[in-house]
């Protein structure tokens, strides 16, 4: 693929860290007006790829290209310098400043007397616009859902003139209805003739969006070729070089014994208490668009949040104390969604981590159980398939889908009853998606109440034995397994969680799973 | 779980260079004696390693305390001042209670744990800053101090209260004991114990803590409270040394505490930092401050030399932890 046109090319790069090879000689050339998708399963090289290419690492050989200029390597300013912007995976946005502020840090309209705030705010509102996001400039950034602070970041890359816009995973933190708008936004920028590369898990967005379908496995480019040549088949293979027989496993069916027990639950923000009931080996999904309150609720159930009336039981033991650790006591487990932010404490190793929730199970008079709790862990690890350096590797030095391993299998050293799930696979690749889905589904099958709240579709679809749409903290639906099989069933979902299906809509409508199903409101 | 045995990266330059960066605080260590060594005949006599242990002694309980304070994140600046409080309390006692010096030793650690516990509760549960927190109490404490003595020293102490620092075991005094057997114990407190685990924790991530069941809130308050009882143990010895309770005893050492942890490897950020560290740098500035003395630099250049350090040693620390591993 040598493009005389290039606006981007990378040239043989390589790269290792510790002695180990991330990047094994990668060459490339994006064409201006055109999207690339870069797929890889997770620790393929995608993101060490990305920040050569903007500059942030220096390749151990090889050289970047921009528009026929050569990138001095491991220098940021130059990348911005020549039009190279990154949308990290993490976005870099000052939460405390306004979204025009956020647009034009680093390069502000000043006058004779000072800053031109009006100016700017206008200049924003414009250039918002264009991309059809009409968010008010003068908002405060961090009170924008996630969704739309990232198309606030793309716009900032655009406003400073970026020719190339690499995109670091850009779907994998917002919900599914935000993602039409941040396709719309890509599409308008191919169309302005920037040149896009953006890293993805999900098949459906690269059918959606790219031109060209790269895959990176074990740091080498095992394929490069036009969309429209490839299968969904010939994706998933070059990506983790075997056949997928089948992302779901099967489900088990479900007990019958009530395992968690919510009853008028009542979480802040929501618009009712809610109650819901869990049985042994079930798996109920939520789904909602962000903001519905499933995080909200997942939290308060586990005592994070407090809640100020009703009762949670689990085996008919009603928790008391509304903590965290009174909740562990009464044999739960939580997988929050932050994994960085709230999962793992990174700066500490897989052991340590692992110790965290079951530090009285692995001490005795305070002082720890060194072998012990080493062999219990690496049980548990295997059993997880953790692919480490071993249990003293930091944290923060694993690939995202093996932290959140490291996040799941920590809470199997002691026997659960009820496992929460947020967004358990977020920003997790496929090869190590397969297998979350297969720990979730043989934890089910040992007697697990499992509730995951998720904005991947198929997972809610595919893994739940019943799924509940959450809207304003409330239920806006119920779907059974059956109702989940149904051909339509994605476009019920979206309507109830978006609440084009009122209550006020009086028509049965046969699809609309939501006129009987109000009971646990 | 797959383990890459990765077999190349001994014996090369590469691991000659992860090593050096790794110890670099040794090294400096051994390079600073090694000067001192060469130009001075009495900097290596035991009398003059003696000199250095006892100098250190008290900053070495303060430094530990502050240790764990800075792992969950926080900073201590009140233990300077809580120094020089407990240490007039003790005093005072002693002035009282001439026969019990026992009950003056009780009386300015129980002033140190209180005021640490109320750096602690103004920390964890009211959530005030640490710096802010502990700066009103470095305030506070210090205008006690002055209260206490009605804004005099305090002297004329019974003679047994000397023996509290004085008395002397295998030829070392009680404060250079403590200083050994509180590193260590706090060594195996940080690295053994679910206690130093669920610190690290804290430090690392607090919310992260929070959901794996550590009451984070107790975490806190405790290295505040275990902060200011060692601040109170070293103001009794720091005044047993020298026979006298004194308001200004203890200013400024809050700094040269938060110095020595620094340069140990800590991060001011949390979850970073070990109490081996802390004992290393600790050493490395008394080290300096006696060779310094032997070779008679003036003070103001001791000063200007030890400031560099601090930030050379850190910017060291930087450097190495952005290499990518």
């Amino acid at each position: 693929m040598a493009d005389e046109l290039g606006t981007l090319e990378c040239r043989d790069l390589t790269k290792a860290f510790g002695g180990i090879p991330v990047l094994k000689g990668i060459s490339l050339s994006l064409a201006p007006g055109t999207i690339t998708a870069l797929a890889g399963e997770n620790g393929a090289g995608k993101s060490t790829l990305m920040k050569i290419a903007s500059g942030q690492y220096r390749p151990d050989s090889g050289e970047v290209l921009v528009r026929g200029e050569r990138l001095p390597s491991g220098n940021p300013q130059a990348a911005y310098r020549l039009g190279v912007a990154i949308v990290p995976q993490e976005l870099a946005s000052v939460l405390e400043m306004t979204v025009y502020e956020n647009i034009f840090i680093g390069r502000e309209l000043s006058g004779p007397f000072g800053l031109r705030r009006r100016a700017m705010i206008e200049s924003a509102r414009q250039i918002l616009h264009v991309f059809g996001v009409d968010i008010e400039p003068t908002r405060r950034m961090g009170s924008l859902p996630v969704g739309l602070r990232q198309i606030v970041e793309i716009v900032k890359a655009t406003n400073t003139g970026a020719r190339v816009i690499l995109l670091d995973e850009p779907s994998s933190a917002i919900a599914e209805r935000e993602v039409g708008k941040l396709i719309e936004v890509m599409r308008t920028l191919r169309d302005r003739g920037v040149a896009l590369l953006f890293t993805t898990h999900k098949m459906e967005e690269m059918r959606a969006l790219a031109d060209r379908v790269l895959v990176l496995r074990d740091g080498e480019l095992v394929l490069d070729e036009a969309l429209r040549n490839l299968t969904d088949d010939d994706i998933v293979t070059a990506m983790i070089g075997r056949e997928l027989e089948g992302l779901f496993p099967a489900l088990p069916e479900p007990g019958t014994e009530a395992v968690l027990e919510i009853d008028n639950l009542h979480v802040s923000g929501a618009a009712a208490p809610l109650s819901l009931t869990v049985r042994r080996g079930e798996i109920v999904g939520l789904a909602g668009l962000v903001g519905a309150g499933r995080t909200e609720l997942l939290e308060t159930v586990f005592g994070i949040r407090k809640s100020t009336a009703g009762s949670i039981r689990v085996k008919g033991t009603t928790i008391k104390g509304g903590t965290p650790a009174a909740a562990i006591a009464a044999r739960m487990a939580f997988v929050p969604e932050d994994r960085k932010g709230a999962g793992a404490v990174l700066s500490m190793s897989v052991l340590d981590n692992a110790t965290l929730p079951r530090m009285d199970k692995f001490s005795v008079g305070g002082l720890l159980r060194q072998g012990f709790r080493r062999s219990q862990v690496r049980e548990a690890m295997d059993a997880v398939k953790l692919r480490s350096r071993g249990l003293d590797q930091s944290m923060e030095t694993l690939s995202g889908g093996n932290q959140q391993k490291v996040v799941l299998a920590r809470w199997l050293t002691s026997p659960v009853d009820v496992l929460i799930l947020d967004e358990p696979t977020r920003g997790v690749d496929v090869g190590a998606r397969s297998e979350i889905y297969r720990i979730i589904v043989d934890l089910a099958e040992q007697g697990m109440a499992v509730v995951m709240a998720s904005s991947d579709m198929p997972e809610i679809l595919s893994l739940s034995h019943r799924a509940l749409v959450l809207r304003n903290g409330i239920i806006a639906g119920e779907l059974d397994s059956e109702q989940l099989a149904h051909p339509g069933v994605q476009d019920t979902i979206f309507r109830l969680a978006s609440g084009l299906e009122g209550i006020e809509s009086s028509d049965p409508d046969p699809a609309d799973p939501s006129t009987n199903n109000q009971k646990d409101n | 779980m797959t383990i890459t045995q990765d077999t190349t990266r001994r014996f090369s330059a590469k691991w000659l260079q992860d090593l050096a960066v790794r110890y670099a605080m040794v090294i400096v260590m051994v390079l600073i004696i090694s000067f001192f060594l060469y130009r001075s005949a009495r900097f290596g006599t035991v009398d003059n390693v003696v000199t250095i242990l006892i100098a250190a002694a008290p900053f070495a309980l303060i430094a530990l305390g502050q240790t764990l304070v800075i792992l969950t994140g926080g900073i201590d600046l009140s233990v300077g001042s809580i120094i020089a409080l407990s240490a007039m309390s003790g005093a005072l006692t002693a002035k009282t209670f001439p026969d019990r010096v026992w009950l003056a030793l009780l009386v300015a650690v129980a002033v140190g744990l209180i005021a640490g516990s109320i750096n602690g509760l103004v920390v964890s549960i009211i959530n005030v800053p640490p710096f802010i927190a502990t700066l009103g109490m470095l305030t506070l404490a210090s205008g006690l101090a002055f209260v206490v003595g009605g804004g005099a020293p305090i002297n004329g102490l019974p003679a047994a209260y000397g023996q509290i620092a004085n008395t002397e075991i295998f030829g070392l005094t009680i404060p250079v004991i403590l200083m050994i057997v509180s590193i260590v114990g706090f060594g195996i407190l940080m690295k053994r114990t679910a206690y130093g685990m669920r610190v690290y924790a804290v430090g690392g991530n607090r919310l992260a803590a929070e959901i794996a069941g550590v009451k984070t809130g107790r975490i806190l308050f405790s290295v505040y409270a275990i902060s200011g009882a060692l601040a109170g143990l070293s103001g009794i010895m720091l005044s047993s040394r020298v026979i006298s309770g004194s308001p200004n005893l203890g200013q400024g050492y809050e700094l040269d505490a938060i110095a020595a942890v620094v340069i140990g490897g800590a991060s001011l950020l949390g979850g970073r930092g070990t109490i081996w560290g802390t004992a290393l740098g600790l050493l490395l500035i008394q080290t300096l401050n006696n060779g310094l003395d032997i070779l008679t630099v003036p003070a103001y250049w001791q000063d200007v030399i030890k400031g560099m350090l601090i930030v050379t040693a850190v910017a060291v620390d930087v450097w190495a932890s952005k290499r990518p591993v």
